[in-house]
This record gives C-alpha cells, sequence and structure tokens, in this order.
C-alpha cells in the first residue's frame, strides 16, 4: 500500500516537472500557473467554507490585498518576488485578522454579507487609494529575478509549482491535526464546541486568518505571474468564481481545489470556441436523455424530477444554437453551474467520486487513526485540575435567571459536595436544563454567582469554564456528526495540546508525542465507556443509545473535576439504562462529581447521594433521596393537587 | 449653513431608497428567514424594465413613467417569484443555508449578466417625469423627483403595513414570520406566503429602482452596491423593525452625501459599509432590534 502511495507521489512529481516542456506553449503554462494559484488560495478558502462551514464572499477583496501588497513592495520598494510574496502573506493575514475579530461575532447569511461588504470596501480603497496603488491604470511590474537571472514563464512555473505542493502539505497536516479537528468541530456543533474548551469564535477567527494568509500567498504569486495589476480583476465576479470551483471540485479535499481551479480557469477557453460548446451541449443532451430513458424503464411515475434537466438541457441546446459566441454570457454559465452543483452535486465532482468509490470499500477505511494498544490501563483516571479538599466543589448563590418577564430561575441556591452524586430533578420547565446552561456559562445569571472550585466563573465563557474542568453532556444530542467516534473523543482531548501552528506545520516531535499521547488516551475512555467497536464509525451512524455514550466520553476527554449529565437516559432501552448507571457509578469512582439531570427516578434516587427539587424556577426540597421522595411539596409538584392533604 | 442642509435633504432622499430595499430584506426574512443576495439585481431590472417601457432603448417609448409603474410592479413580483421557486424553496426544504445563499448569489448574477446582454454595459439616463428644476426648501434646492422619492416610499410602507393589519391574508404573512410551524399547522399555506414574501421584496426592490433612476442614471452594475448597502440598513436598522429601516435609511443617506462632499465621490460608499461593520460587531441585532436567546 505504502509502495504505491509512493509511486503515484513520484509520478506527479515527475509529470509535474516536465509538464512545460511537454505542453511548449507560454500561454498555456501561464493558465497552468493561474490554475496552482487558484487552489492555494481555494485550499484557504475551504478551510473556511468546507471546515469551519462559513460563506466568505471576501475572498477576491482578500487576494486583491495580497497581489497588491506584493505589488507595491516590488514597484516602489524593488524588493523582490522571494520577499515580496511572503510578505503579502503577513500583510493579507492581517487584514483578514481586523475583518475577522469584529465579523465572526455573526455567522450565516449575516457573514456572508459582511464579507461581501468588506471585499467591496477593498476594491474601492485599491481604485481611490492611487498614491499607492497608483488608482485605476494599475501596477506594471518587471519579470521576477533570481540573482540577476530573469525568471521566464517556464521557470516561474517551477517556483510556483513548488509552493503550491508546500502549501498542500502544509494545509493536509493543519486540518489532519487538532487543529483542524477544532474547526470541523465547531462547525458540526457550535455550542458543543465551547463546551468543550474549543473556544468557537477564537478558532474561527484562527481559521480565517490561516485562510486570508493563504489568499495573500496566492494573491503575490498572482502579481508576478500576470506581471500587471489592476482593481477591477479583484470583483465581486472573482469571489463567486471561486465559490464555484471550491464547491465545484468538492470541500473539505485537497483534490477538490485543484480540479476547481482547472475548471474555472480552463472554461472560458471552452467558451470561446462555440463548436466545442456546442458538441458539450449535445452531450449534456443525450445525457438527460438516457437519464428519462432510464426513469420510465424503472417504473417511476413521478415526472416532476424530470422537469428541471429536460428543460435545462432544451435551454442549453436551444441557446448553443442560436447565439453565435458564448464569451459575453461566462457570467450567467457560472450563475447556471453553481445552482447545478448545488442541486445536484452538493459534495462536489471529488466528493461524488468518493461516493460512488464508498460503495465499494466502508467509508471510515481511509479515516480509521492509528492507535497503541498499550492504553488499556492508563484511563483517564484523576481529574486534571486540582481540586481543592474542603467545602463544596460547586456552589451557585442566589441565582436569578430573567428572560424578559419570565424568571426562569429564582434565588436558587446549589451546593455540590466534591465526590457526590448530584440529582438535580422536576418537572417539565421547572428550570433544571436553565440551571444548567448558567452553570456551563452558556447563560450569564441576571443576578447571583457561581464559584467552581474555589473561584467564581460566572461571567467566564463556556471554553473557560470548561477548561477549568467542568465537562457536560447535552439533553438534545450534540455530537459532531460527520466526525468519527475517535474524533469526537479526542475534540473534548484539544486542552491537551500544547503544539502551536508552527509544531503542526513541521510536525515537530512535541507534537507528534502529543497527538499519539491524546489518541491512545481517547481509546482507552472509548474503551470504558463501551464503544471500542465504534471507533472509526461517524457519529451520526451510531445507534441512538451509543450517542448518548458517546457524549459522555467526549466529555470525559476534558477530565473533569464536575461532569454534568443532562438526562443522559432519555430514550434509552432498559438494559443500556443499566450500563448507564454502572457507568456513572464508576465515573465517580474516578474521582469526579456528577450533576445528573433526569427523568427516570429510578435512576436518580438509585445513585444520587444528593437530590435538589426545582418547580417553576425555585428550589423546593433538597436531601436524601428517600426523605425528598416523601416530600410532600415534592409530591405536589410531580402529580398536583392536595396530595398532601 | 446652507450646504449642510442640502446635503440632509439630498441624503433623506437617498435614505429612503435604501429603506424600501431594506424593506425588502425584512420581508422575506420574516417569514422564512432567507434573504435574497440578488436584491440589487431586483432593483437594476425593474429600472431597466422601466426604462424600456418608458424610454426608446427598446423601440419605447410605450407609455408614460405613472402608467409604467404598475406595470413595473408587476414585474417585480414575477421576477421575486422566479428567486423563491429556483433558488430559496429548494434549499428551505433541505434546511440548507448554504443552498440558498450561493443560488440566490447565482441568480444575481445570471440577472446581471442578462441585462448587459440586452441592454449594454453602460449607465443610460432616465427621463425624468417631473420637471428638473430644482425647487426651494428650507435654503436647500430639492429636486421635485426627490420629494417623489420619499413620498413613494413612505406610501408604499403604509400600504403594506395596511395590508399586514388590516386583511386577513396579512394576518396570515403575520402569523407565518411568528412562527411558521405552528401557522402552517394552523391551515395557512406557509409555503404560499413565504412566495408572497419574495414578490413583495423584489416588487419594493422595482419600485426602488424606477424611483431612483430619474436622479441617477440606468445600468446593469447599478444594483450591486446599492443592495449591499441596503443590507447594511437592514442590520443597522435590526431585520425586524419597520421603523429601524426608515431611520437606519436616513442615518446611511446622510452619512454618505456628507462623505461624498467632503472628502471624494470616490469615498462615499465606504461609510455605509464600515458602519455594517461596526454594527455586527457592537449589536448584531441592530439598533432597532430584538435579540433572541438561543435554546440548548
Amino acid at each position: 500500500m505504502k509502495a504505491v502511495r509512493i509511486l503515484g507521489l513520484l509520478a506527479i512529481f515527475v509529470l509535474l516537472a516536465i509538464l512545460p516542456r511537454w505542453i511548449d506553449n507560454e500561454y498555456y503554462v501561464h493558465q497552468v500557473v493561474l490554475i496552482a494559484i487558484y487552489a492555494v488560495l481555494l485550499f484557504g478558502l475551504d478551510i473556511v467554507v468546507g471546515y469551519t462551514g462559513e460563506v466568505s464572499l471576501a475572498h477576491a477583496g482578500l487576494f486583491g490585498i495580497g497581489a497588491y501588497a506584493a505589488g507595491i513592495l516590488n514597484w516602489k520598494m524593488g524588493w523582490p518576488f522571494y520577499l515580496a510574496i511572503p510578505s503579502s502573506i503577513f500583510v493579507t493575514a492581517a487584514f483578514g485578522l481586523l475583518l475577522a475579530l469584529p465579523a465572526l461575532r455573526v455567522t450565516g447569511p449575516y457573514l456572508a454579507m459582511v464579507t461581501l461588504a468588506f471585499g467591496t470596501i477593498a476594491e474601492i480603497l485599491i481604485n481611490e487609494m492611487d498614491f499607492l496603488t497608483n488608482g485605476p491604470l494599475g501596477i506594471t511590474i518587471k519579470k521576477p529575478a533570481l540573482f540577476g537571472f530573469i525568471l521566464e514563464e517556464q521557470h516561474y512555473y517551477y517556483v510556483v509549482v513548488i509552493v503550491f505542493l508546500v502549501a498542500m502539505l502544509l494545509v493536509n497536516r493543519i486540518l489532519k491535526s487538532h487543529l483542524g479537528r477544532a474547526f470541523e468541530a465547531l462547525r458540526g456543533s457550535p455550542v458543543a464546541a465551547d463546551c468543550m474548551g474549543v473556544s468557537v469564535y477564537r478558532y474561527k477567527v484562527f481559521a480565517f486568518a490561516i485562510s486570508a494568509g493563504l489568499a495573500g500567498l496566492a494573491g503575490g504569486m498572482f502579481t508576478f505571474n500576470e506581471l500587471y495589476i489592476a482593481p477591477n480583476t479583484f470583483n465581486f465576479e472573482l469571489t463567486v468564481l471561486f465559490l464555484l470551483a471550491l464547491i465545484m471540485g468538492g470541500r473539505k479535499t485537497r483534490l477538490g481545489p485543484v480540479l476547481g481551479a482547472a475548471i474555472v480557469v480552463l472554461l472560458p477557453n471552452v467558451l470561446n470556441d462555440i463548436e466545442l460548446f456546442r458538441y458539450l451541449a449535445h452531450i449534456i443532451a443525450v445525457g438527460v436523455a438516457l437519464f428519462v430513458i432510464r426513469h420510465v424503464i424503472s417504473g417511476k411515475r413521478t415526472f416532476k424530477p424530470l422537469v428541471i434537466p429536460v428543460v435545462g438541457a432544451a435551454a442549453l441546446e436551444w441557446s448553443a444554437h442560436k447565439l453565435q459566441e458564448m464569451t459575453d454570457w461566462r457570467i450567467t454559465i457560472f450563475g447556471f453551474l453553481i445552482l447545478f452543483v448545488v442541486y445536484y452535486l452538493q459534495e462536489g465532482i471529488i466528493g461524488w467520486i468518493r461516493n460512488v468509490i464508498g460503495h465499494y470499500r466502508p467509508q471510515w477505511v481511509g479515516r480509521a487513526l492509528a492507535i497503541d494498544k498499550a492504553g488499556e490501563g492508563q484511563v483517564w483516571a484523576a481529574p486534571d485540575h486540582a481540586v481543592k479538599k474542603d467545602g463544596a466543589l460547586l456552589e451557585a448563590r442566589q441565582i436569578l435567571m430573567q428572560f424578559g418577564g419570565l424568571k426562569a430561575l429564582n434565588q436558587v441556591d446549589l451546593a455540590v459536595t466534591r465526590g457526590s452524586i448530584h440529582g438535580l430533578i422536576g418537572p417539565n420547565g421547572s428550570g433544571k436544563s436553565t440551571m444548567m446552561n448558567v452553570l456551563t456559562g452558556i447563560y450569564t445569571p441576571t443576578e447571583g454567582s457561581v464559584v467552581f472550585n474555589g473561584s467564581t466563573i460566572s461571567g467566564d465563557t463556556p471554553s473557560a469554564i470548561a477548561l477549568q474542568g467542568m465537562a457536560r453532556t447535552f439533553q438534545n444530542l450534540q455530537l459532531f456528526g460527520e466526525m468519527t467516534a475517535l474524533e469526537n473523543v479526542l475534540v473534548g482531548l484539544h486542552h491537551t495540546y500544547k503544539s502551536n501552528l508552527a509544531d503542526v506545520m513541521l510536525n515537530t516531535p512535541r507534537y507528534r508525542r502529543e497527538e499519539a499521547a491524546a489518541r491512545m488516551r481517547a481509546a482507552s475512555i472509548l474503551r470504558f465507556v463501551g464503544l471500542e467497536a465504534f471507533m472509526n464509525e461517524e457519529a451520526r451512524n451510531l445507534p441512538y443509545g451509543r450517542q448518548r455514550l458517546l457524549e459522555i466520553g467526549r466529555a470525559l476527554g476534558l477530565n473533569p473535576a464536575l461532569l454534568l449529565l443532562d438526562e443522559p437516559a432519555a430514550g434509552l432501552t432498559s438494559p443500556e439504562i443499566k450500563d448507564l448507571i454502572e457507568i456513572i457509578r464508576k465515573i465517580r469512582e474516578h474521582g469526579i462529581t456528577v450533576i445528573l439531570i433526569e427523568h427516570h427516578m429510578d435512576v436518580v434516587m438509585g445513585i444520587s447521594d444528593v437530590v435538589s427539587v426545582l418547580d417553576f424556577g425555585q428550589k423546593i426540597s433538597e436531601g436524601k433521596p428517600a426523605a425528598v421522595q416523601s416530600d410532600p411539596k415534592v409530591i405536589e409538584a410531580y402529580l398536583g393537587g392536595q396530595a398532601s392533604t | 449653513m446652507d450646504i449642510l442642509m442640502q446635503l440632509l435633504m439630498s441624503g433623506i432622499a437617498l435614505g429612503m431608497i435604501y429603506a424600501v430595499i431594506a424593506f425588502g430584506y425584512q420581508s422575506t426574512f420574516a417569514t422564512s428567514g432567507t434573504l435574497n443576495f440578488g436584491q440589487g439585481e431586483a432593483l437594476m431590472l425593474g429600472a431597466m424594465v422601466g426604462l424600456s417601457i418608458n424610454g426608446d432603448v427598446l423601440g419605447g417609448p410605450y407609455t408614460n413613467y405613472w402608467l409604467m409603474i404598475p406595470l413595473v410592479l408587476l414585474f417585480g413580483a414575477l421576477q421575486g417569484v422566479v428567486v423563491e421557486f429556483i433558488a430559496v424553496r429548494p434549499a428551505i426544504k433541505s434546511k440548507s443555508e448554504f443552498g440558498w445563499i450561493m443560488s440566490t448569489i447565482a441568480l444575481g448574477i445570471i440577472f446581471r449578466n442578462v441585462a448587459e446582454n440586452i441592454w449594454g454595459r453602460d449607465d443610460m439616463p432616465f427621463p425624468s417625469p417631473l420637471p428638473t428644476a430644482p425647487i426651494h426648501i428650507l435654503d436647500a434646492n430639492v429636486l421635485p423627483m426627490e420629494l417623489m422619492v420619499v413620498v413613494g416610499a413612505l406610501l408604499m410602507m403604509l400600504l403594506v403595513e395596511l395590508f399586514n393589519r388590516r386583511s386577513i391574508y396579512g394576518k396570515a404573512v403575520v402569523a407565518t414570520s411568528s412562527d411558521r410551524d405552528a401557522a402552517g399547522l394552523m391551515g395557512i399555506n406557509t409555503g404560499l406566503v413565504i412566495t408572497f414574501s419574495y414578490a413583495l421584496s423584489s416588487m419594493s426592490a422595482a419600485f426602488a429602482g424606477v424611483l431612483i433612476a430619474p436622479i441617477t442614471l440606468t445600468g446593469a452594475s447599478m444594483g450591486a452596491v446599492l443592495g449591499l448597502k441596503a443590507f447594511a440598513v437592514a442590520i443597522i436598522g435590526g431585520l425586524t423593525s419597520g421603523l429601524g429601516v426608515i431611520v437606519g435609511g436616513i442615518l446611511l443617506g446622510i452619512a454618505e452625501t456628507t462623505t461624498g462632499f467632503y472628502l471624494s465621490t470616490g469615498y462615499k460608499d465606504v461609510p455605509g459599509l464600515v458602519l455594517l461593520l461596526l454594527v455586527l460587531a457592537i449589536k448584531p441585532s441592530g439598533l432597532f432590534g430584538k435579540t433572541t436567546i438561543k435554546k440548548v
């Protein structure tokens, strides 16, 4: 297997090395260089769009900033390309940071609009600041030179290809590391990522800055490839083109960006040749006809799914015959391609090919992470954080949580003794989940304070609280669905990494040591919750009960002093509940304090040391399970009416 | 003093245009939680179709300005229905935010490119239906068309508000806005309401297009920046507040005319976009919007 891979890589290197001689046409070599440059940008765009799941419309602007940074440094200060291009990485990353710090407080359509605004501002400023950028006239620079040797197109090709390969390698390393897992996790479930100590905001900004840096790198290389840059190159259309290339090639892959870049660079050439375009239209028409025939033969009587392909193919055929030249309709065709990809090819071409291959081999084969068998004995053991011996581990004082006029929690006190299992019960709407959210920092209480392990935590962010040793599970599961069970737990173990971006990119011994240790620990945690058989299965494919256990496993990854379980038994079968009780008991034996919210009374009453009862946002009872069970107030709250009389 | 007054007046007229477009964003966001990223193109198409009917671009003029308006409104509504049907409905069905963002962008660039191919890439003047001699109001020169913009914009928003409050169909829209699922369970065809909101949204953009066209120039690229700045207005005012867009629009309009005068017209688009960044950074729900609490 390894030999095949090495041979494959060797073949690619040889192909890339002889490509310029083989093509032997300056224009086409120039196009290939452009593909490599776009691909570098798309690697970056993929980090934002594919991994963190946000739409960025700023990348043409960032690309322009990179291009102009290199251009100005070369044109005004005479910096050679090997200094100017690296500088544009940092300049653009700084601009990206400037945008990301305010903008990433919002998501989705808001962020798309904000990034669009940024791209527009960048274009306007480049156009207007003519003292720096030479305005609409643009900048013309000389061919790059290396120690007096002028680099022609076929020489510059090698520079770009080497940068491209290095960028591919580094991006791959970043996305395979704990940083990449953090990016993927915050897309899968932002709130869970925060509660695992992975600050969503911080990692989004980080992802955006890396992405901007790559856009700057691509921009710098673009300047020395084109030798002339003007403001209107970096417009909205280019941004849309980048997005099309990425989603068409395939998100979350390295090959997808390369393929997508090749398509958007080469497609205009195809459109210039009307004969070729007509030929393509015929092929598509035949394809649609085959699809229709297959649909009819297979006996389906629904004609609705046929309407759009047939109308589309007919329109394409008609326009191919009607129009004498396609160049003016380039953007329209890009627009229709986007619609096509969004509705029919969501995973992109590479994703589609993978799905086809995936029919013949299990999906996780490529993702299986090597694990050292030695991890059996060393479970997560004791909490990481030194727990103070005396007093309560967690103390909530006079918590008031108000939503408008509604007091979801009204002056509630809660003290949790170290090493105990503390049950928290109450009818629906009594404020249990609100309490959970206040304790973990998702809500900031209107009044009152929470003291955890000797320090006040109310007001801290969820990720900061998580890192102090408080972990939780969620009532409605918040797993990172597209990640494997092992990767889910590894996100919980994110706090064990000290490695930074440089460690990851250089694959230093420190990073490799930490990664190996984390995997061993994750494997032992999965063994502990009984999921070792599902290690490399994607979380969304696990049965429901197993997903609940995986949530507990992921929370244990944090190595918490306190674990909050929000209805862990909901929806479980009775044998599964038995296993769950056993696991909770064992967790306590490892020195972890547990708060348990649960509706199954047998579970709560069976294992809790202390039980608190909430009703309408107030604590109505607290004590040993037996005492609480016979408290008339509790019975009244649950059954209503005159139980006490 | 009178120069400031002048800037204020032009700023208000410009701001009302933004308010009308932003109003369109609000109407779709309320019913479906989606936005048309091609809103600026809807405005451009409205202006272009208006010019074709009213001007001599495509063999016209066919009618006068006032009879052209209902035709443009009708066209705008149809265009909105097309956008909803192609770009939004499938994405809502598959609950894909990425889907509707990308497909409304795609439709936007298609519309712009088609317009370029039909009407050309150059900006064209739009014949003004009112006299072009300015009138003096409070020391400032005001074009009659600018007054018409303010009156038209207010009238349109008033009519929609009345429709929402007084008619049973309006109630359906309001119900869908406050809870789509519950409204659906009560027998309201929420799909139809969303289609309607898109028709209304594009209609108001098209209306804004024929209002602003006589003051500025008409061209295929006129919509893009207008649409973006109107989004800034919708955000500044809050996506849920009707009064907010008027205040936000006037604020931005004045900011723009003063920047254009004191700095350079090249920079006039910058304050709106910077304002957008700032508001989102400080108060993402807008000056008049309500913050929503996320449930876990």
